[in-house]
């Protein structure tokens, strides 16, 4: 068990950086490995979480406060399964994608590296090093927008500014804490903090810094430019994944450090950004010009549900932990499909769509199948997520939220039909399909039938979530 | 010292402290910006000293002033000439900075009450007991290299990741450096540079028992290098593919990994050093990573992907 956290964390990191040293059939090698490897060690990290339960391992045999704690419970071997299921399929995806193209030499290393530092963040128990943590997932993010040059060079340099100011958000938090209890452990943390104002300053440092990076209205300038002009396995990376890990050190500092800090009001606010973002970021998606436009503010939209959580609370936890996988799979999958779509026609111009279904008919199909779990359709993940959002907003009768999700489902199936309704019009053979077309198409329609298969998982994914009780008591 | 020198000392410190911020900011050439940041960076340095912080003065001796300081100036070498600025654009653009200025600073002061009650309790006692078990003598480099090596082997990822996508925006752009100013440049950057591999090698060494270590080192070494580059030296480093520079660049942060778990052969958990060996595996640790963070800095001042062969000067 202990090895296999550490295996999680090492093996993507030292393929990422032969994926810099090497060349040639041997740097493939070395690439195939490190996913087969990594996810492998994933697989292993969840099945002994699922049947131990959680278990901590101190780094070095230095023990808390003065070593870093790792730890491995439900909600970290979730999103550990999430970041290998999603990073094997798009690392397939992107083998095909980057063919033969000079820009994949920078990929590899950059997104191999970027997993290493996933699974850092999602198994440290030490407040300090998930920050070094988001640095080292902040520089490789940043390096996969602006590999593109161009329009993605403006983007990922304002990406990187964003980036670095909630690191120092985040990073003054730490500082708060550690000279209130001399003490980054996250366990210390949270047995330490008295009912002092310093620990409400350091929550909001924190949370302020973190929602700015998981792109939360109206804090989600940055991330339409930067999603939709990178290349597209790594718009997939970024929108599927990357939020997901300040999401994910946000709901474990609020429940596990700061529980006793997190109060309603900042809650309360928390859940209307969280509808404010779903109205802003449907309706911009709504009005998009370009697929990959469309598909990036669907996400800002999507980080909204996640948001509304906080203040529901009890068994919305383990709906929105859902949904956010949910949304990876499916989000990944139709930012895979823009690929494909911009690499087959040349454009991914959604009034120039008309007929596209004859040249990419799996990319279409893949399309829509993720579309049903991003709008929340029976069965898929994304209709459990919001379902269990809808019950806890019910048990609490917070009639924004009733109101909220299903106006976001509406528009959300406003602009999925956007692409697909077009498409399927008028149906056109393309005269010369790619080589490389089935490979363009093929795991994105993996992630949009895993992105279903998740609506029918549940009962073990929240027996998984439950381990270690990431949620406070039964969670 | 009388006491009151002190104080007197201390005030004027940061009292210039906050001049040279401001300066760095607002001064009316990029060039007068970049200076008062660098001199900044160097007085940062004598405040640390001051707060009995040598280590973090060292680091922000060699990379607050040095590094960064030839990373802006590089930058700075490559902008075009800035177009004069209208009067109504700079007039917004104070009004701006102003509201952000009384922002930051009711900010600051609400941060500042509150730290001030802060009891900063912090782990000395507990690092000066663990010490005996750590490998060295000097606290700092058993906290880096030892207790919280995980958290330096992501740091010195980030570097090399920096790197990586550096190199990834392109080839660097660089007109000839050869626009030499004074032909006793190129020497002077010569002999300086064995006094830099010297007195990296010796920071290095004390940082077993004394403050230094592979930081400030490898910032040392590294701004050695980019002086002699400055200075019309062309680098051995290229861009080319099985470049083996690729291998030394990435150095640190593979033998920190092959470190944490090659223990493991030996049934030890991850990152746990044997007790006896733990002073060479530390000592073997912070060469490879000042030798790595020395090369990632100056690649870092390339600014850019460098030619896959230096010579010919089309080709950069």
């Amino acid at each position: 068990m202990a090895w296999a956290a550490a295996w999680v964390i090492a093996i993507p990191c030292v393929a990422g950086a032969l994926a810099f040293a090497l060349r040639g059939a041997l740097r493939g090698l070395f690439i195939a490995l490190g996913v087969a490897g990594a996810t492998a060690a994933a697989a292993a990290l969840v099945v002994f979480v699922a049947r131990d339960g959680a278990r901590d391992l101190a780094l070095g045999g230095w023990l808390a406060p003065l070593g870093i704690r790792l730890r491995a419970d439900g909600l970290s071997a979730f999103f550990i399964a999430l970041q290998a299921g999603v990073g094997a399929i798009v690392s397939g995806y992107a083998a095909g994608y980057f063919a033969g193209d000079r820009e994949g030499k920078a990929f590899w290393p950059l997104w191999l590296t970027l997993w290493a530092g996933l699974c850092g963040l999602y198994l440290t128990g030490d407040l300090f090093n998930a920050y070094v943590a988001l640095e080292l997932i902040g520089v490789t993010a940043v390096g996969l927008v602006a590999a593109s040059g161009g329009a993605a060079l403006v983007a990922g340099l304002r990406y990187l500014i964003v980036t670095l100011t909630g690191s120092l958000l985040y990073l003054a938090g730490v500082a708060l804490v550690y000279a209130e209890i001399g003490a980054v452990d996250m366990e210390a943390a949270a047995q330490g903090l008295g009912p002092s104002p310093v620990a409400h300053v350091a929550l909001a440092l924190m949370a302020a810094g973190l929602l700015l990076k998981t792109a939360v209205f109206p804090m989600h300038f940055w991330l339409p430019p930067a999603h939709a002009n990178a290349a597209a396995p790594a718009s997939a990376i970024l929108s599927g994944l990357v939020i997901k890990g300040s999401f994910y050190l946000l709901v474990r500092i609020w429940n596990d450090v700061f529980s006793a800090h997190a109060d309603d009001m900042l809650a309360e606010l928390m859940g209307v950004l969280g509808v404010a973002a779903v109205i802003w970021g449907s309706a911009q998606a709504i009005v998009a010009a370009r697929v990959k436009m469309l598909v990036a503010y669907s996400t800002v939209a999507q980080v909204g549900y996640l948001l509304m959580a906080f203040p529901l609370g009890g068994d919305a936890w383990p709906g929105a932990m859902y949904f956010a996988a949910a949304h990876g799979l499916a989000k990944a999958a139709m930012f895979a499909v823009a690929g494909a779509i911009a690499r087959e026609l040349g454009h991914d111009d959604i009034a120039k769509l008309g007929g596209a279904a004859g040249t990419l008919p799996a990319g279409f199909f893949a399309f829509a199948l993720a579309g049903v779990s991003l709008i929340g359709l029976p069965p898929s993940g994304g209709f459990l997520g919001k379902w269990l959002l809808l019950s806890a907003a019910a048990d609490h009768d917070h009639m924004l939220y009733l109101a909220a999700i299903p106006a976001g489902t509406l528009m959300a199936a406003g602009y999925v039909f956007r692409v697909i309704a077009p498409a399927l019009a008028e149906l056109r053979r393309a005269p010369r399909p790619s080589p490389w077309r089935l490979w363009r198409e093929a795991p994105p329609l993996v992630l949009a039938l895993a992105a279903l298969a998740l609506g029918f998982s549940l009962s073990p994914a929240l027996v998984l979530l439950s381990r270690g009780a990431p949620f406070g008591g039964g969670g | 010292m009388m006491a009151w020198a002190i104080t007197a000392f201390d005030a004027l410190l940061v009292a210039l402290l906050l001049w040279l911020a401001w300066q760095a900011i607002h001064a009316d050439g990029l060039f007068r910006a970049v200076i008062s940041f660098m001199v900044f960076g160097l007085l940062m340095a004598v405040a640390w000293v001051r707060l009995d912080a040598p280590d973090v003065a060292l680091a922000e001796a060699a990379i607050g002033a040095g590094v960064t300081g030839a990373l802006l100036l590089s930058a700075l070498g490559r902008l075009p000439e800035r177009d004069k600025e209208a009067p109504a654009d700079r007039r917004a653009r104070g009004l701006a900075a102003v509201g952000l200025a009384a922002l930051a600073l009711g900010g600051a002061t609400a941060l500042a009450t509150i730290a001030w009650a802060l009891p900063a309790p912090g782990l000395g006692r507990e690092v000066t007991e663990a010490l005996p078990k750590s490998g060295v003598d000097n606290p700092v480099t058993a906290v880096l290299l030892n207790i919280r090596a995980f958290d330096t082997l992501l740091e010195i990822g980030v570097l090399l990741l920096a790197v990586i996508a550096t190199w990834a925006l392109g080839p660097m752009q660089w007109s000839a450096p050869a626009r030499v100013m004074s032909p006793a440049l190129p020497v002077l950057g010569r002999l300086l540079f064995p006094m830099f591999v010297l007195v990296s090698a010796y920071v290095l060494w004390r940082g077993g028992h004394a403050p230094g270590g592979a930081f400030p080192a490898g910032a040392l070494m590294g701004a050695g290098g980019v002086l002699v580059f400055f200075a019309g030296a062309k680098p051995w480093i290229t861009g080319a593919e099985l470049d083996p520079w690729r291998w030394l660049l990435s150095l640190g942060l593979v033998a920190m990994l092959v470190a944490a778990v090659g223990v493991g052969a030996t049934g030890r958990s991850f990152f746990e050093y044997p007790v006896d060996l733990a002073g060479l595996f530390i000592l073997a640790l912070e060469v490879a990573a000042a030798l790595s963070i020395a090369i990632l800095l100056f690649a870092l001042c390339l600014g850019g992907r460098p030619p896959h062969r230096w010579g010919s000067e089309d080709e950069a």
